[in-house]
């Protein structure tokens, strides 16, 4: 993927920049908003990894700018400032995720692909595949192989968010955000615990191990 | 040239203009009482001459000249209420009151006049009195003259005239006057509260207003100023008890990681340890101290927040369910018996996300702490006293009554947790939490020691209903 990262912490972009190209993608840096805007308005980028404080534009500002044009690339702001309502006003500029500094690279990296991902599939699906697994989201069943799963509502969301990422690393952080809608980090392994319930239903049975361990980031749902 | 200070104040600049106001309305009022006055005097006159002057006329026409000379004649020795003057052809006085016409040049058939009658008294003394009359050529050609003296009309309406001039004078000075005195008033209440805004400003928060206690429009400024003070106060001296709390805080775990690497660069120099292992390591203890600084953080803004920060109103029952269900697998699979209770038709205005963080917390420990086989018990309750109590029992050790204020406090781990995750932080925010909410945290003894366990802990996080 073709990543652009403004940032002003020069070190920070290139230690984002050497992760980030490390996991496979093309990164280009931008030290400020307004280079990032001639940046983004001039080519094209698959995601676009923005901080929201900066000299001479800011990150709100740039994106505020980039929608006002119709670019619809997904943002990713990174911000120091992790108030619920500092979240608020940054995605109300336009972007599509927010992530508090200090962040993990790995972190950043799976936000990264998440939002990648969701550009791709725009579409309304009714139905998520990945491998044999199989989720109808009208008729709210879950299949593998052709077996159904019986699954808790909270394991079916969980297993949604895992199967529009699938192959993708996510975080428990992510999970906790986008499954649960929690902004903390609980200091007990709460979703390891979900995540292993629901591996033992999606798994059992099966000789392949579907729902994976990432060390270090998170989990993956592999085909 | 500046003013004097009083006379640049609001309430004298408003005094000038109600004045100012008050004067073309009274100058319009005078205006008024002086033309119905004074014209109404001169139109009686007129009416009264006119009149005399029409009945000589028709003594005139019917009787002749003579017999008009004799009725002249005659009403001259009356009362002298009115003046008369009969002349001949050439204007030569032949009877009446008057010794010759104050008509200088008269000429056609009729004419009014305003004049000024000179009376000779008997001590030889001159006055002028106001007249006037009217002048006519009779159809014989003699002229006849009827006048009126007006002086008493004329003074009466000249008396109400420097009345209501001494009135309106009057009015403006104890306008003026009542002005300066509304002014120096007002001045003294305002130069009150500006020294104290000026003594605030320069830094002094202590600093408050006298509140009279006269329920005044002062009073209710001074009490807004001196309620914005008390939260100026709070919130600044909240901040910078942030600040040297985050100093404080992040000095033990940075020194730590510095000590770490330092002693790492020596092992790797010496080939005793592995250089990608003490990396791991030194990331590890990193991500410790950010954690650290993410919670610290959290409290001192909590702790610097006045009010509760972007306050909801939320079921918080639908809250702590929502939690449970986070929860609710941990503790299975760590052989707690869980249970829930929770009351329906609860409300409360506060920070959804804070409360469920605190709860959260106090779910992290119950759940370290209970031995397998335990239970936690989370309910969600209204006090009797309307108070919100969100609480959560568990089986585990507790925490002895002397120990139960000292674990809110920051970093403090009691012996027994040494060996378990986390940094000391949970029930600081909590604690926290509960303060941003004017609530507080009850730390209690559980259900009390069975067997080798217990006596349990209870943690309440009571919150205030909504008022």
């Amino acid at each position: 993927m073709r990543l652009l990262i403004v940032e002003d912490d020069l070190q920070a972009s290139g230690a984002m920049a050497t992760g980030l190209t490390e996991a496979g993608h093309d990164c280009l840096c931008a030290a400020d908003g307004e280079a990032g805007l001639a940046a983004a308005r001039a080519e094209h980028f698959d995601v676009l990894i923005v901080d929201r404080m900066m000299p001479r534009l800011d990150g709100v500002g740039m994106v505020e700018s980039l929608r006002k044009d119709g670019d619809q690339t997904p943002v990713l702001f990174l911000s120091a400032l992790g108030e619920i309502t500092d979240r608020v006003t940054g995605l109300r500029a336009g972007a599509d995720d927010y992530l508090v500094k200090p962040y993990a690279l790995a972190e950043l990296a799976a936000r990264v692909e998440a939002l990648a991902r969701r550009r791709e599939t725009g579409s309304v699906q009714t139905l998520l595949r990945v491998g044999d697994l199989e989720m109808d989201l009208i008729g709210r069943q879950v299949r593998r192989d052709g077996k159904a799963i019986d699954l808790q509502p909270r394991e079916f969301q969980l297993l949604e968010f895992l199967m529009r990422h699938g192959g993708q690393s996510v975080t428990r952080t992510m999970l906790l955000e986008k499954v649960w809608g929690y902004h903390f980090d609980p200091q007990t392994n709460v979703i390891d615990v979900h995540i292993s319930r629901l591996r033992s239903k999606i798994d059992k049975g099966f000789e392949r191990a579907m729902l994976q361990t990432v060390r270090g980031a998170g989990y993956r749902l592999e085909a | 040239m500046r003013l004097p200070r009083l006379f640049r104040t609001t309430p004298f600049r408003l005094t000038l203009l109600f004045l100012l106001l008050f004067a073309a309305a009274a100058s319009a009022f005078l205006a008024y009482i002086y033309i119905a006055t004074a014209g109404e005097a001169t139109s009686r006159a007129d009416a009264q001459v006119l009149h005399e002057m029409q009945s000589l006329e028709t003594i005139y026409r019917s009787d002749g000249f003579s017999v008009l000379n004799q009725a002249v004649i005659n009403r001259t020795r009356g009362e002298r209420l009115l003046l008369y003057l009969l002349m001949n052809k050439n204007g030569q006085p032949i009877s009446g009151s008057l010794t010759r016409s104050p008509m200088r040049d008269f000429a056609g058939t009729r004419d009014w006049l305003s004049f000024e009658l000179i009376r000779r008294d008997a001590d030889g003394s001159i006055t002028k009195r106001p007249a006037r009359g009217l002048e006519e050529t009779l159809p014989g050609g003699e002229r006849l003259f009827v006048g009126v003296d007006v002086g008493d009309a004329e003074s009466y309406a000249a008396k109400i005239l420097r009345a209501l001039w001494g009135a309106g004078a009057l009015v403006i000075l104890l306008g003026l006057a009542g002005g300066v005195l509304v002014s120096r008033n007002v001045s003294r209440n305002m130069s009150s509260l500006t020294a104290v805004i000026d003594r605030a400003r320069g830094g002094d928060l202590g600093v408050r207003a006298t509140v009279r206690g006269t329920g005044d429009e002062y009073d209710e400024l001074a009490a807004g100023l001196n309620d914005m003070l008390d939260r100026l106060e709070r919130s600044v001296g909240g901040l910078r008890h942030a600040g040297d709390a985050i100093a404080h805080d992040l000095r033990s775990p940075l020194t730590r990681l510095r000590a770490r690497l330092e002693a790492a660069v020596i092992e790797v120099e010496a080939g005793r340890a592995d250089a990608k292992a003490a990396l791991q390591q030194a990331l590890e203890d990193a991500d410790g101290v950010l954690r650290t600084f993410a919670a610290v953080l959290a409290i001192a803004r909590l702790e610097a927040a006045v009010d509760t920060p972007s306050p909801n109103l939320f079921d918080p029952a639908a809250l702590a369910a929502s939690v449970a269900e986070l929860y609710g697998p941990l503790c299975e699979d760590k052989g707690l018996d869980f249970k829930v209770e929770l009351a329906a038709g609860l409300n409360l205005k506060g920070n959804p996300e804070f409360v469920a963080q605190a709860l959260a917390n106090i779910l992290d420990n119950a759940v370290k702490y209970t031995p397998a086989g335990g239970a936690i018990m989370l309910r969600a309750r209204r006090r009797s006293s309307g108070d919100i109590e969100l609480s959560v029992t568990d089986t585990g050790p507790g925490i002895g009554p002397g120990d139960r204020a000292r674990v809110v406090e920051r970093f403090v781990r009691l012996e027994n947790s040494r060996n378990e995750p986390g940094v000391g932080l949970g029930l600081s925010l909590v604690a926290a939490v509960a303060r941003a909410h004017h609530g507080r945290l009850e730390l209690d003894e559980g259900p009390g020691a069975i067997d080798q366990s217990g006596p349990g802990l209870r943690a309440a996080l009571v919150l205030p209903m909504i008022t």
